[in-house]
């Protein structure tokens, strides 16, 4: 990797170019990016644009432009800022989706290992461990005060006495406190299948080797069992 | 200061014969869906008879068939991990209806949180998954009944591509056939706030209190509503057919005030990576788009919800807004977690309002619900399970 005089690393242009080709062979481009009348609708209604530096107008347009410099200005934190929750998408007067662009050009981030990737979702580990190991994204027993202190002083109900508070909650499936519901082997099995075949798991050897390695232990155990 | 407003139901109540619907040139997936199976490209988990659907109008008008029983509950994570009075609100009713369901442990999440929250999946995963758990609901003759907003979102969205592109339902196939299944797609994709919304008459008639004195807010998910906004549930009778109608039919039919606010249309701030990583953003937006403008606009009683992001999120984020000065307070409970309160379930071992850390108990006092009473009994309860008691459980696994 070369270095600007600023320490900044230059990326060659050849491989800003490989990263927008990848997104517009994407089989979902031709439906997310449509024509753009710059109306800026989507942007006056997207949540995070209000507290980021983020517009899927922009989004939209830079895709647009076909400009790959422009594309890879936002392959860093840009991307990340979305909330996913598909408002510009519902009430773009040309059905374009910049969040659904997004995700193609997130999925690109994670698949390659890019640096701003793998910093973005170091923190979400946990959740990616629990998914892809147990088929479960959150738990009972990850709702910890230490975790979650802005949550006020309530949320230490669920640290005390959980495993009779599970039980008594009356669905059979629920009365565990390692995961949202009571998952049943063979269903894991099948998802690592699954993961296997989509290349879910090699996406997340390539943004966090160590938690791979983890999960991997995991999906031998079960797979053995 | 609070702004006053004159008609606090806003729209809510309105109705309009008129529906406009121009603009949009969008095929009917469910036409292209039977065309696949006519061709044998695909099979169909079709809605029978025994699944005693009630029709419903969508965006554009089109009908949706809604499953009132013979279910197959495809269970939420969030909501199941930490909100699980709402799981247990949807079938306490379905018990007291008569209703025939399977709530089973063959059921994976749907993944779709952790794919908006980290992108690390891709559409032949994302619909891999999504064709094996309805699969799994085929197998057994069952409708699939999706709990969560965003696997709602998500199957819908999954459902299209398999349609649509070729490619991807060979890959799922390959797939299913190495894992022993099939591909078979749902006749229609269902949440479990459209099956509410159908059924609100019926809920209506097991009411217990009166509500004509609680104004209720509703929070529409976004998952729900703006992901193929085209297959959502929208009437004429409510917000005269301009905004989406579920969660807000079954508040007015159970004779709640819907108030209307500024930022009805402002997603949570749930985010799916912002809510573990960037939780800062996530508290922001609750207190200052969503609760203070339900309190300060509308003096909501409480904020009725339709999805698992959005009722921890909004629960969640209230009590840290004490730090920014900000006083504005609201219970959040779901659709039908607030329907089964009206409708006499027991506050803690039904809607398990104790795990919720907004106080809801002024809420309860204002319908006339005796909270303190259920606690004792709930506690007494929990004492007897920790010394080897058995739990009394809405369903047991089939034998």
């Amino acid at each position: 990797m070369e270095y600007d005089e600023n320490g900044v690393s230059i990326v060659p242009s050849g491989f800003k170019r490989e990263i927008f080709e990848e997104a517009r062979k994407d089989f979902r481009y031709e439906e997310y990016v449509r024509g753009c009348l710059n109306c800026g609708v989507c942007t006056g209604g997207c949540p995070p644009h209000r507290f980021f530096d983020f517009s899927p107008r922009i989004v939209l347009q830079n895709m647009k432009s076909k400009d790959p410099e422009l594309i890879w200005t936002m392959m860093d934190e840009y991307i990340w800022a979305c909330f996913q929750c598909f408002t510009c998408a519902m009430i773009c007067p040309f059905l374009n989706s910049p969040g659904g662009i997004i995700a193609v050009l997130r999925e690109i981030a994670v698949r390659r290992g890019f640096e701003s990737a793998k910093k973005v979702l170091k923190p979400y580990s946990r959740v990616l461990l629990k998914l892809t190991a147990y088929g479960n994204q959150l738990s009972p027993d990850m709702i910890q005060p230490d975790f979650f202190p802005d949550w006020g002083p309530h949320i230490g109900y669920a640290a005390t006495d959980l495993a009779a508070k599970r039980k008594a909650i009356p669905m059979p499936t629920l009365q565990v406190t390692n995961l949202s519901w009571d998952v049943a082997p063979e269903a894991m099995k099948e998802l690592y299948d699954i993961f296997d075949e989509a290349g879910v798991f090699k996406i997340i050897e390539a943004v966090d080797p160590s938690l791979y390695e983890i999960i991997q232990d995991i999906v031998d155990d079960v797979r053995s069992s | 200061m609070a702004i006053e407003i004159s008609n606090r139901l806003g729209l809510a109540n309105v109705k309009s014969d008129y529906i406009h619907s121009a603009g949009r040139k969008l095929e009917d997936i469910h036409e292209q869906l039977l065309e696949l199976e006519a061709k044998g490209e695909v099979k169909v988990i079709h809605i029978k008879d025994e699944n005693k659907p009630i029709e419903a109008n969508t965006l554009f008008g089109w009908k949706k068939k809604i499953p009132t029983n013979k279910i197959w509950h495809h269970k939420s994570c969030g909501q199941c991990g930490n909100i699980p009075g709402y799981p247990v609100s949807l079938l306490w009713f379905m018990n007291q209806m008569g209703l025939e369901y399977v709530d089973e442990r063959n059921q994976t999440s749907c993944t779709a949180w952790n794919y908006h929250g980290s992108g690390t999946s891709n559409p032949v995963g994302l619909a891999a998954v999504a064709v094996r758990n309805w699969h799994r609901a085929y197998e057994l003759g069952l409708f699939p009944l999706f709990h969560c907003a965003t696997t709602f979102g998500d199957y819908k969205e999954m459902r299209n591509m398999l349609v649509e592109y070729k490619e991807l339902r060979d890959e799922v196939r390959r797939i299913m056939h190495k894992i022993g299944r099939e591909l078979v797609i749902p006749e229609y994709i269902v949440h479990y706030s459209e099956w509410v919304h159908v059924m609100r008459f019926e809920i209506a008639k097991l009411k217990k209190y009166d509500l004509s004195n609680i104004i209720a807010t509703v929070h529409p998910a976004c998952h729900t509503y703006k992901m193929i906004p085209e297959d959502c549930i929208y009437d004429k009778d409510i917000y005269a057919g301009k905004r989406t109608a579920v969660s807000t039919g079954i508040a007015l039919a159970l004779g709640a005030q819907v108030a209307d606010y500024s930022t009805w249309y402002d997603c949570c701030g749930f985010g799916f990576r912002h809510i573990l990583t960037e939780r800062e953003a996530s508290r922001s937006f609750v207190m200052d788009r969503k609760i203070r403008p339900m309190v300060r606009e509308a003096h909501s009683d409480v904020c009725i919800t339709q999805d698992t992001g959005c009722t921890t999120t909004l629960d969640k984020n209230q009590w840290i807004g004490k730090a920014m000065g900000y006083t504005e307070q609201v219970p959040v409970m779901a659709d039908v977690m607030f329907a089964a309160l009206a409708c006499g379930a027991d506050v803690f071992k039904i809607v398990q309002l104790q795990w919720h850390t907004t106080d809801w108990r002024p809420l309860c006092e204002k319908i006339g619900i005796e909270w303190k009473k259920s606690e004792e009994e709930y506690n007494a309860y929990l004492e007897e399970l920790k010394a080897g008691g058995k739990t009394i459980n809405l369903y047991e696994y089939p034998k």
